[in-house]
């Protein structure tokens, strides 16, 4: 029997989302299932800087008449990207019958714009006196709060917060707070795709936190390896959807930098599982925050020891579709829903020689998960954990 | 340059900035806000405007209502020093 808090937690209603592999859920849904490499050398404008690169995967360019001309001439990547995902959720969750001042938006992701901005930099760096009075509100991440409101009848409440690279699924948290404690009927959390320019690359690099191959867990995987990613979730009351959000959590380990901390992730794990009022036991799948970085992997699998998550199934999304950074928790927990709902876990690509072999890799196997847990970590000391329950059918 | 090839510029640029307006025709008395350019795009014009005619002047000396042909003739005058 489903305790009365099961019932009554929020439904994930409706989901968006954009990776390197293109637009819509339906095509992550083909790349969770037969994963192709989207990674190259990355050729944004600002994305290189005379012989350096990066390794990454880019998207492809935004659908057409995702944006009227007048707005998307003042809008860049991170915004059309953001209206296409929520677009897509909206439309999915059928939001046009949900009273406009009931309906919130949570964007995950701080300083989402870097690239466009240094570019703004360097095209004005010698023309100062003609700089467009349109940077004077772009450079806010609010701007995405105005660009999202002003195309959809959001009006009960929109905010950006920042959490680095758990963002996205610490959005995920306040929009389902915000539908429990009923100050909407509906929030959508956005996880904003995290724009960088050279400059955040190379310095993530001189942190050694950025690698050159994307394998997580693997046992010769060297850091992170950036991805272009975007995703939307409806959070509601009640309706059709995809799992419901069980319960959360979201703490300070005390860490300035990038190190990760086994004490706050374990601690984390254990209060979302309370939270959820579900014990470790019964966390058939685990979808890591699985970065590739040396140091981050290890204290993932060590944390997943502790809390006694070792029999569970794991794989790590980043593989597939690189690091969105701020976008990253809400695009993987879209991953997790689209393989509840199908029925089967994605193998973690170049995986070869996992860096624990006794725990239990996903492999593209059928697998129904039920009660499935969704890590996220991000510099400055945040762990997150969220536990997502298959809906009753 | 004289004022009327300044109002060019500010129409062109309106038209580039609001791209629904280009089946609108602009004549001098119009305003921008009459044409429906919010206060962002009124500001943005007038600067870009400024940088086509290579005129480098604080932009408190710009403000205040008035039609695009007024705009052209005072920045006609500035430029002319």
């Amino acid at each position: 029997m489903r305790s009365a808090k099961a019932e009554s937690a929020p439904i994930i209603s409706g989901i968006g989302a954009a990776t390197a592999f293109g637009y819509g859920v339906s095509t992550f849904r083909q790349a969770l299932r037969n994963p192709g490499n989207p990674f190259g050398v990355m050729r944004r404008p600002g994305r290189q800087a005379a012989d350096i690169t990066f390794p990454g995967a880019e998207l492809p360019d935004p659908p057409a008449g995702i944006l009227a001309a007048r707005i998307a001439r003042t809008t860049g990547l991170t915004g059309h990207v953001a209206a296409a995902v929520l677009q897509e959720a909206w439309r999915d969750a059928n939001l046009d019958s949900v009273a406009p001042e009931k309906i919130g938006l949570v964007i995950g992701g701080s300083n989402t714009n870097a690239r466009e901005h240094m570019l703004t930099r360097q095209s004005y760096a010698s023309k100062l006196h003609f700089l467009s009075p349109q940077y004077g509100h772009r450079f806010f991440d609010t701007d995405l709060c105005g660009l999202c409101t002003s195309l959809l009848p959001i009006r009960g409440f929109a905010y950006t917060l920042g959490g680095a690279s758990a963002s996205g699924l610490l959005a995920v948290q306040h929009a389902a707070d915000a539908v429990r404690s009923g100050r909407v009927e509906a929030c959508i959390a956005l996880g904003a795709l995290q724009d960088l320019s050279y400059f955040e690359c190379q310095a993530l690099r001189a942190l050694g936190a950025m690698g050159s191959e994307c394998r997580p867990f693997d046992q010769a995987r060297d850091g992170f390896v950036y991805g272009e990613c975007s995703a939307a979730l409806v959070l509601s009351r009640s309706g059709p959807g995809y799992g419901r959000v069980l319960g959360a959590a979201h703490i300070a380990n005390g860490n300035r930098g990038p190190e990760p901390s086994l004490d706050g992730e374990v601690r984390a794990i254990r209060m979302a599982l309370a939270d959820a009022g579900v014990a470790a036991e019964q966390i058939d799948y685990v979808n890591t925050h699985g970065t590739g970085s040396p140091l981050g992997d290890d204290t993932e699998v060590a944390a997943l020891r502790e809390a006694g998550l070792t029999h569970a199934r794991i794989n790590a999304t980043k593989s597939i579709i690189g690091h969105g950074l701020s976008a990253a928790g809400a695009v993987e927990l879209v991953a997790v829903l689209l393989q509840m709902g199908d029925g089967f876990l994605h193998p973690t690509r170049n995986l070869e020689n996992p860096v624990a072999p006794d725990l239990h890799w996903a492999n593209g196997e059928s697998f129904q998960a039920r009660t499935a847990l969704k890590l996220s970590f991000g510099f400055g000391g945040i762990d997150t954990a969220l536990v997502v329950g298959a809906l009753e059918t | 340059m004289d004022s009327d090839s300044i109002l060019e510029i500010i129409t062109t640029t309106i038209h580039s900035i609001v791209p629904d307006l280009s089946d609108t025709p602009i004549t001098a008395s119009d305003t921008m806000s009459q044409l429906g350019l919010d206060s962002v795009e009124r500001q943005e014009v007038v600067i870009l405007t400024l940088e086509a005619i290579g005129l480098e002047i604080p932009l408190v000396q710009l403000r205040g209502p008035r039609t695009i042909g007024d705009l052209a003739m005072l920045l006609h005058a500035k430029r002319k020093g």
